[in-house]
């Protein structure tokens, strides 16, 4: 009897102190993740990835192994020269996490509500469907953020984010519409912040289906848009024609021949000439989405099959897709007539355009890409000799106007917008606006309202801006994109040299550097942050959906992907 | 569940039919929200038949990229109110493709009177088949319809629609068929209904027993029975039906560009409200004139023929 | 419709063995009714064309990448197989995971479902307020300018797109109105930097898990709800500021139905008989209409004000798309468009079940309150 109550109370005691060690929903960091010896003390144990040498690189992708030399020293060895690889890992995508809170919130998923990063501002909270708040983070290496607080909230339609603005109750918006530019700039209040446009939109064309097969008539409908005309009607201030399929800020973007100038009596010559004098009948196919290369799809849509009718006598159908429906079918090459697509910087080099588009086997957008196109391009990313890019890249654009894949349009400009007060305020060609560096008129919170809101928190395994925008004021990378502008900087990394022929870069990491959580920053953390996105089979490869999209774009192929 | 019906089934019919008729037309005319309704929609329908020959333009024809007009040129400019001769005409502007409106607006009321005539009429069809049957047979057949029914009315009208024409692809027929599928209901109470109030009257039954086949109790009793407030139920579902198009458009999800539709239009140029108001307030007022004519027509309509007031 | 009763008559007293069949007979048939939403939903959600994969993916997706998105979220699995696995999934209370999200569509619900619920009452509230006044104005003087002006007005209301109101409605109190005491926000919930204290924490209930913590997170995300009973008055205030401008677009739509069925309902009854014998004995005019007319043809008014909550879900799309107010009906059709099955299944489910169980109570009630109904 006695032994049964002290059992029963103790019983019941435990049930207890278990109920109260239940932890809450998303708050910040809360040390949960606290390894049991603190960093400090224990000593440094380099690791390195794979840990029992490199990698076999027939596999296929850019690393071979990833090492911590010491405690502020990493080596990345890659298995072939990459010239952009600075401008790679300054991506959001690649921002350093710290090893224990990988560990202890990969599995459960806690971090993809719980950013734990070594920037200026840190997370506070997510009010799912309403805004998050950033508060300012103390501890921080570098200069401290200005305003106490970042709220981000997000509106899809444009007017009602001009509103935000005019109210007063938003300090800053994304992408106001093109008719709201000269509203912007005619109120005192207020400032406008051009986007240089680091994107392209284009007309794609599927060359596996007649009459689009025949190299004359992708030709003559090159010389038979008048994309003058449609930047003209259709874009903001700040958008251009595109002469080439890079815009002209990326280096080696405008080598070769230029894209043909409107002609239209020549394009029906062609056109003629190809076996179509009475022209033909396709169709259009377009996403209703809204992004910077292309503000208003559906009206381009309609000009085009206007300028094709009275051009060319091509009678186009319009026919909408959705947004997923459209990515899919465009990649798998289904599409039988002209689609309306584009492509936005990930990060500022030529080859982040050419290579997905022109020399990607898993992309059958355009049907079959000619060799002349696809051989150049493959020589470009992988020489180092500026004047040997630039050739090669010239070749490739070349060969573009020569056939025809695709016919560039524009490439749309876009802009932020912000009450007059706030200094410091800035646009960023990638997206990347960065608020530690802006004062709201001396206000301790800065609200910005942008389109959309941010899907998780773990911007490893996600490609959509809106959230990478969240990521970027809160987590790290080795390298980062100057403020404003383009150039890959140092951020936690001090310095990162390639050996003579990039295939090895070597940083040396800034030392003491905090995580929101309290835990320093080493070599082990960079090691694991890659790691993890690298290898498809780490326990902790899981993320939001495991696609890691970035990680395959920069760096080709996962290790042991699956079949 | 008959109360969402805004009329019973009317009681005896006069024994005289054309009278009735000649009486009824009267009735409705006195009634001033049908006199309101009538001349709306006589107008709707004048424009919507002269459409091609009032249009100064084709509806899908740029013409003001051609004629060289700058975004701010857009605005609706009429000579006779002191528009400058070198400026074209357009009198109720131009969109941002360059199209002028004023066509695209006529034109889009051909197009929201037949889609709207097209929906109602569709689910007036299925809807008195689906009623009647359940009304006759009774039973677990009136049982299992009525469900049917019921799980149709249970999801909110647009949510079901947008699910309807996701399925079948956006389309401006795609969005008739889910409005039209969704407002079925209506109908098929309406029309159960009247039959389940005539099946049991004891002329009815004497009917049956001298051998009237049950089709023909159907047409000479029944249907005259239920036309009353089919018409007025029809008449109101019109109006409804024509801004759950446009609500379908707007969304992008009914009327496919270039197609003039006046929700499309709305939905195309909604974040212009405050740089080119009359690309959302020309085919706005458009809508909401021809919705509120059908509304006060039906709402004629019932008074109208409601037995039940006294007058 | 059934005709208003005497104002003698049998109003009969509660539970009799009639009521009780009435009640049992009524919630019987609504069972079948929420089996075939369950399945409807599910089949129409499989039905959507369109790869979530490549919705959720985006333009970076690759198939190889999709066919681990598709493990994942057991999209690969025969459609029958998920349809049992969605049922026995139900069966727990387990709405399943946002596949363009990654969260728990509960977690949604929890989030997005009380702000609806709170726009929408509002917007019922005042629409059968002003719907009900404007029915009596109209039906008291038939036929007449007043009449036709009242029934114009309020079928305008319906009449034009909710969509060009909110945005007029912003650009009036918001923009226009800035620097007056009569501003209003132009969008949100709250004002940036106002938050609203937890009930877990107001409460001290922090450590609650499980049903009753989603409860209590649920009536927690009522600010309206929460500010009231927790006393914070200032959060109360700036909650309802935000409220109002998207309840009056909203409220537009029932409005019409309620003034029209108020005035249709009130001419009936105002022909009946027993009107006339009031009127004959000498009562006002204004007794008549409001107590012996009103209070029997309030009936199918209130029936009404219950099916409307189907046309301001509907209409709470496009209000909560221009308000950036992230709700039920936004959340939907987000999730339609980007074929996110969990989510189109579960909050159309939930959203068909307060549908079904709101028109059951008012079936109920209106049987309760006319015998002749719950005889049939």
């Amino acid at each position: 009897m006695q032994r049964w109550r002290t059992f029963s109370i103790l019983v019941a005691l435990g049930l207890v102190v278990a109920a109260c060690t239940t932890t809450s929903t998303s708050q910040e960091p809360s040390g949960s993740a606290e390894p049991s010896t603190p960093e400090s003390m224990a000593p440094f144990v380099a690791t390195s990835y794979p840990a029992d040498g490199p990698a076999d690189c027939a596999y296929g992708g850019e690393f071979s192994q990833i090492t911590a030399v010491d405690e502020f020293t990493v080596r990345f060895d890659l298995c072939y020269p990459d010239p952009a690889f600075l401008a790679k890992i300054a991506f959001t995508a690649n921002a350093i996490n710290d090893t224990a809170w990988l560990e202890a919130n990969m599995v459960n998923h806690l971090i993809l509500a719980r950013p734990n990063g070594t920037g200026p501002y840190k997370f506070k909270e997510y009010v799912r469907g309403d805004h998050i708040t950033l508060e300012k983070f103390d501890g921080y290496w570098g200069d401290a953020a200005i305003a106490q607080e970042v709220i981000f909230q997000w509106n899809s339609e444009a007017a009602a984010r001009l509103l935000a603005l005019q109210a007063g109750t938003v300090d800053g918006i994304d992408n106001p519409g093109t008719d709201d530019f000269p509203v912007i700039e005619g109120d005192a209040n207020l400032a406008l912040e051009p986007r240089e446009a680091l994107n392209v939109f284009y007309v794609g064309i599927t060359n596996t289906y007649a009459p689009w097969d025949n190299e004359l008539v992708r030709q003559a409908v090159g010389l038979g848009i008048d994309r003058q005309r449609i930047v003209d009607n259709f874009y903001p201030a700040g958008s251009t024609v595109a002469d080439y399929f890079s815009p002209a800020a990326l280096a080696y973007a405008s080598e070769g021949a230029a894209w043909p100038d409107f002609d239209p009596t020549a394009a029906k010559a062609k056109l003629a000439e190809a076996g179509f004098p009475d022209g033909f009948d396709t169709t259009i196919f377009y996403r209703d989405v809204v992004r910077s290369y292309l503000p208003t799809p559906g009206l381009v849509a309609a000009d085009i099959q206007n300028q094709l009718l009275v051009n060319l006598n091509i009678r186009a159908d319009i026919v909408v897709q959705d947004s997923g429906t459209f990515i899919d079918n465009s990649s798998q090459g289904l599409l039988n007539g002209l689609h309306l697509l584009g492509w936005g910087a990930d990060y500022p080099d030529t080859s982040n355009f050419l290579d997905y588009h022109f020399n990607n086997p898993a992309n059958l957008q355009f049907g079959t890409i000619d060799s002349s196109v696809s051989d150049a391009i493959a020589a470009g990313g992988q020489t180092l000799d500026p004047a040997a890019r630039a050739a090669a890249y010239g070749d490739a654009n070349t060969a573009l106007v020569e056939t025809v894949p695709m016919i560039p349009i524009a490439h749309g400009g876009s802009g932020a917008a912000f009450r007059a007060d706030v200094a410091g305020a800035h646009s960023s060609p990638l997206g990347n606006e960065y608020f530690a560096v802006m004062d709201p008129g001396g206000r301790s919170t800065m609200v910005w309202m942008q389109n959309s809101y941010p899907i998780s928190l773990y911007c490893a395994d996600e490609t959509d801006g809106e959230t990478l925008r969240v990521c970027e004021q809160v987590m790290e990378a080795l390298y980062s994109y100057s403020i404003g502008g383009t150039d890959a900087v140092p951020q936690l990394a001090e310095e990162c040299v390639g050996n003579d022929d990039l295939t090895s870069f070597t940083c040396t990491l800034r030392q003491g550097v905090s995580f929101h959580d309290g835990s320093h920053f080493d070599a082990n953390d960079v090691v694991a942050s890659y790691a993890v996105q690298w290898d498809a089979a780490h326990p902790l490869h899981i993320g939001r959906t495991g696609s890691f999209e970035y990680f395959a774009a920069f760096f080709a192929q996962f290790l042991n992907a699956p079949e | 569940m008959s109360h969402e019906i805004m009329t019973a089934p009317g009681d005896t019919i006069s024994a005289r039919p054309a009278n009735m008729w000649r009486d009824a037309g009267r009735d409705i005319l006195a009634q001033r929200s049908a006199q309101v309704g009538l001349v709306i929609l006589s107008a709707l329908f004048a424009i919507a038949l002269a459409a091609p020959i009032i249009a100064v333009h084709e509806p899908n024809d740029p013409v003001g990229i051609a004629e060289g007009l700058t975004a701010q040129q857009r605005g609706p400019c009429i000579r006779l109110l002191g528009c400058p001769e070198e400026r074209p005409e357009h009198i109720f502007g131009v969109d941002r493709n360059g199209r002028d409106v004023f066509s695209r607006v006529v034109h889009g009321a051909r197009v929201s009177l037949w889609i709207g005539f097209a929906t109602v009429g569709f689910a007036i069809f299925v809807g008195t088949l689906l009623g009647s049957v359940a009304g006759f047979a009774g039973g677990w057949i009136d049982n299992l319809i009525m469900r049917l029914m019921d799980v149709l009315l249970a999801f909110p009208a647009l949510v079901l629609a947008i699910a309807i024409v996701t399925v079948l692809e956006p389309g401006l027929v795609n969005a008739g068929l889910a409005i039209g599928v969704v407002a079925i209901p209506i109908y098929a109470r309406v029309m159960r209904a009247s039959v389940l109030s005539i099946k049991e009257r004891d002329f009815v039954t004497a009917s049956r027993a001298l051998g009237e086949s049950p089709s023909g109790i159907l047409l000479r009793r029944i249907v005259p029975n239920a036309l009353t407030p089919l018409i007025v139920q029809g008449t109101l579902g019109i109006a409804s039906a024509i801004l759950d198009i446009a609500a379908l458009s707007f969304l992008g999800l009914g009327a496919q560009p270039p197609l003039a539709e006046w929700g499309s239009m709305i939905g195309l140029d909604r974040n212009q409200l405050f740089t080119d108001p009359h690309l959302i307030l020309i085919p706005g007022v458009a809508l909401s004139l021809s919705v509120l004519g059908f509304n006060l027509l039906g709402d004629g309509l019932r008074d109208a023929l409601d037995p039940r007031l006294n007058r | 419709m059934a005709a208003p009763f005497r104002v003698s008559a049998s109003r009969s007293s509660g539970y009799t063995p009639a009521m009780l069949r009435f009640i049992t007979r009524r919630v019987l048939l609504t069972i079948p009714v929420l089996i075939g939403i369950v399945f409807v939903v599910f089949a129409v959600a499989r039905i959507l064309p369109g790869d979530p994969c490549k919705a959720a993916l985006g333009e970076r997706a690759t198939e190889a990448r999709c066919a681990l998105f598709r493990e994942r979220f057991g999209l690969d699995e025969p459609i029958p197989v998920q349809f049992g696995i969605y049922l026995s999934d139900l069966s727990r209370g387990d709405l399943g995971t946002s596949i363009s999200q990654g969260v728990p569509v509960s977690d949604m619900l929890v989030q997005r479902l009380p702000l609806t619920l709170e726009l929408t009452f509002f917007a019922l509230a005042l629409a059968a307020s002003l719907g009900i006044l404007l029915g009596v104005a109209a039906a008291a003087r038939r036929n007449s300018a007043v009449d036709v002006a009242t029934m114009v007005g309020a079928n305008l209301g319906i009449s034009t797109p909710v969509f060009v109101l909110g945005l007029l409605l912003i650009f009036i109190f918001a923009v226009v109105l800035r620097d007056t005491p009569f501003v209003l926000p132009p969008g949100g919930r709250l004002t940036a930097g106002v938050t609203i204290i937890p009930l877990t924490e107001s409460w001290g209930l922090t450590e609650l898990e499980g049903p009753l913590r989603i409860v209590v997170d649920f009536f927690s995300n009522m600010y309206l709800l929460n500010s009231l009973i927790t006393g914070q008055w200032e959060v109360l205030g700036d909650a309802l500021r935000h409220l109002i401008l998207p309840a009056v677009a909203l409220a537009t739509i029932p409005l019409s139905i309620i003034a029209r069925i108020t005035r249709s309902s009130l001419l009936d009854v105002l022909g009946q008989d027993y009107i006339r014998t009031a009127r004959a004995k000498g009562l006002s005019e204004q007794r008549v209409v409001l107590r012996h007319g009103l209070r029997n043809a309030i009936l199918p008014v209130v029936t009404v004000i219950g099916l409307s909550l189907g046309s301001l879900l509907a209409g709470a799309v496009l209000t909560e798309s221009i308000f950036g107010l992230t709700g039920l009906g936004r959340t939907i059709t987000d999730a339609v468009l980007a074929r996110d099955y969990a989510v189109v299944q579960g909050l159309t489910l939930v959203t068909a079940v307060i549908y079904v169980l709101v028109n059951l109570i008012v079936d109920i009630s209106y049987g309760y309150l006319d015998p002749r109904i719950r005889l049939q």
